[in-house]
């Protein structure tokens, strides 16, 4: 099942993000990532599954909360996504 | 016990605050760690109090609350944040020690002192203005309330002085924080501290460091975050920059219940409580011949005929809990004229009541 992964730097701003989005109906579990797609390591992810990466943008633009980078997961690999 | 030292630490706490504290401390571990329910259940408490407390103090984002051990840590990461070697800084003549021992540390620093009578804010104010009219102030630093005096200081009128100058300011809400509006984004303050531990009823060992837009502040400690592991250098965003090291969980989850208790009952409600127990104290004291000065819940009062230390063990002997000295602050006892002698202090919370304060009074 395709999704979306939205990075984020820390767990408090992960947390936000999926706040925001699971109080407009978008389901958005934050997690630890694997490490190889965050620049320093360590960072949090939010999940969405892949029909609602444009409702959860628009909620988290309006948010003020933007994720640091966006990757596509299909077919076991991630590939980054340009915004 | 009758407990007249909530300026120091309020004793009687709402039961939610203890319950929150036991149940943390055998069911969260800390956050930005595991992934774990136990880490997820503790994250969820630190977003919860950041979120309540930016509500409740004018914060613009909850990543800027800061949890921290008390106010002192606070005022310690503002001071260090913003003030360098060679600076200018000015202060109120009511600062504690919290303020001008950072100050002392940084090294170098020409502290420019702003006295006044006491409970006169217009005089306050004017001092201010006059202090920053030179434009060389790197900082401004003044407590909201003096922990000896109550005195409220006119720091609505600093704030704006400052936000005209655009010197940062730091506010030390430590006797204020839970009894009167701290507002952090109508200040335009760059730092607000306070305690957990006084007026917003929670746990020894916690407090909260508001902080503004534009500055990034410096840590006092370096260390794991749960964030950027493989970079050497703290993050450069809050709150993980300024929270080195595993979290104190239950006095951040005992902080909660304690700023939703306050939240519940509403400022004024407390005001009103604590004023009607000191309007009591302020005329009983004063009808036995102490001298005293103070408003809000902090009174400070000089016995007539023995030392304040000597009257505050007497009382204390008879189950009346006060503190006497200088209260860690002996610039605002030089301010306000008792430095000879200091004070007893006596300071209420919501939980005391104009009878415990006649029933003290029997005993005085």
């Amino acid at each position: 099942m395709p999704y979306y992964l939205l990075l984020s730097r820390s767990i408090t701003h992960a947390q936000r993000m999926s706040g925001v989005l699971e109080r407009a109906g978008i389901t958005a579990r934050f997690f630890r990532p694997p490490m190889g797609l965050t620049d320093r390591s360590c960072g949090y992810a939010v999940r969405v599954s892949a029909d609602r990466l444009s409702a959860a943008l628009e909620q988290l633009r309006e948010g003020g909360l933007w994720p640091s980078k966006i990757f596509y997961f299909d077919g076991g690999a991630y590939s980054e996504v340009t915004i | 016990m009758i407990y007249f030292d909530s300026a120091a630490t309020t004793l009687q706490k709402p039961a939610s605050v203890p319950a929150a504290v036991a149940k943390a401390i055998s069911t969260m571990t800390t956050p930005g760690r595991g992934d774990h329910p136990a880490a997820r259940a503790a994250a969820e408490l630190m977003l919860g109090l950041r979120t309540e407390a930016a509500a409740f103090f004018g914060v613009s984002t909850p990543e800027n609350v800061i949890l921290t051990t008390n106010a002192t840590h606070g005022l310690n990461l503002a001071i260090k944040s913003l003030v360098s070697p060679g600076d200018t800084v000015v202060i109120s003549g009511y600062e504690h020690n919290a303020v001008t021992r950072p100050l002392e540390a940084v090294g170098d620093v020409s502290v420019r002192v702003v006295n006044g009578r006491l409970f006169d804010r217009e005089q306050m104010a004017e001092g201010f203005r006059r202090a920053l009219a030179d434009g060389k102030a790197a900082a401004v630093v003044c407590t909201h309330v003096s922990n000896v005096f109550g005195y409220e200081l006119p720091i609505d009128d600093i704030a704006a002085l400052c936000r005209e100058k655009g010197v940062p300011l730091i506010v030390d809400a430590s006797q204020s924080a839970g009894i009167l509006p701290v507002d952090l984004g109508k200040w335009g303050a760059a730092f607000a501290a306070m305690p957990g531990h006084k007026g917003l009823y929670g746990p020894q060992g916690t407090g909260l460091l508001l902080c503004g837009e534009g500055v990034l502040p410096k840590p006092l400690l370096e260390g794991g975050t749960g964030s950027l592991s493989r970079q050497q250098e703290m993050p450069d965003f809050l709150p993980d920059r300024l929270e080195a090291g595993t979290h104190n969980v239950h006095g951040a989850a005992g902080l909660l219940e304690g700023l939703r208790f306050v939240r519940g009952l509403g400022s004024q409600r407390i005001q009103r409580q604590e004023a009607s127990v000191t309007e009591v104290l302020r005329k009983g004291l004063a009808k036995r011949g102490w001298r005293v000065l103070g408003e809000g819940p902090v009174l400070s009062a000089v016995p007539p005929r023995e030392e304040p230390e000597t009257a505050a063990d007497r009382l204390a002997e008879k189950g009346i809990a006060v503190r006497a000295g200088l209260h860690c602050a002996p610039l605002a006892h030089m301010t306000g004229g008792t430095i000879d002698t200091g004070t007893v202090r006596f300071s209420a919370s919501v939980f005391n009541t104009p009878a415990e304060a006649e029933q003290a009074l029997a005993l005085v």
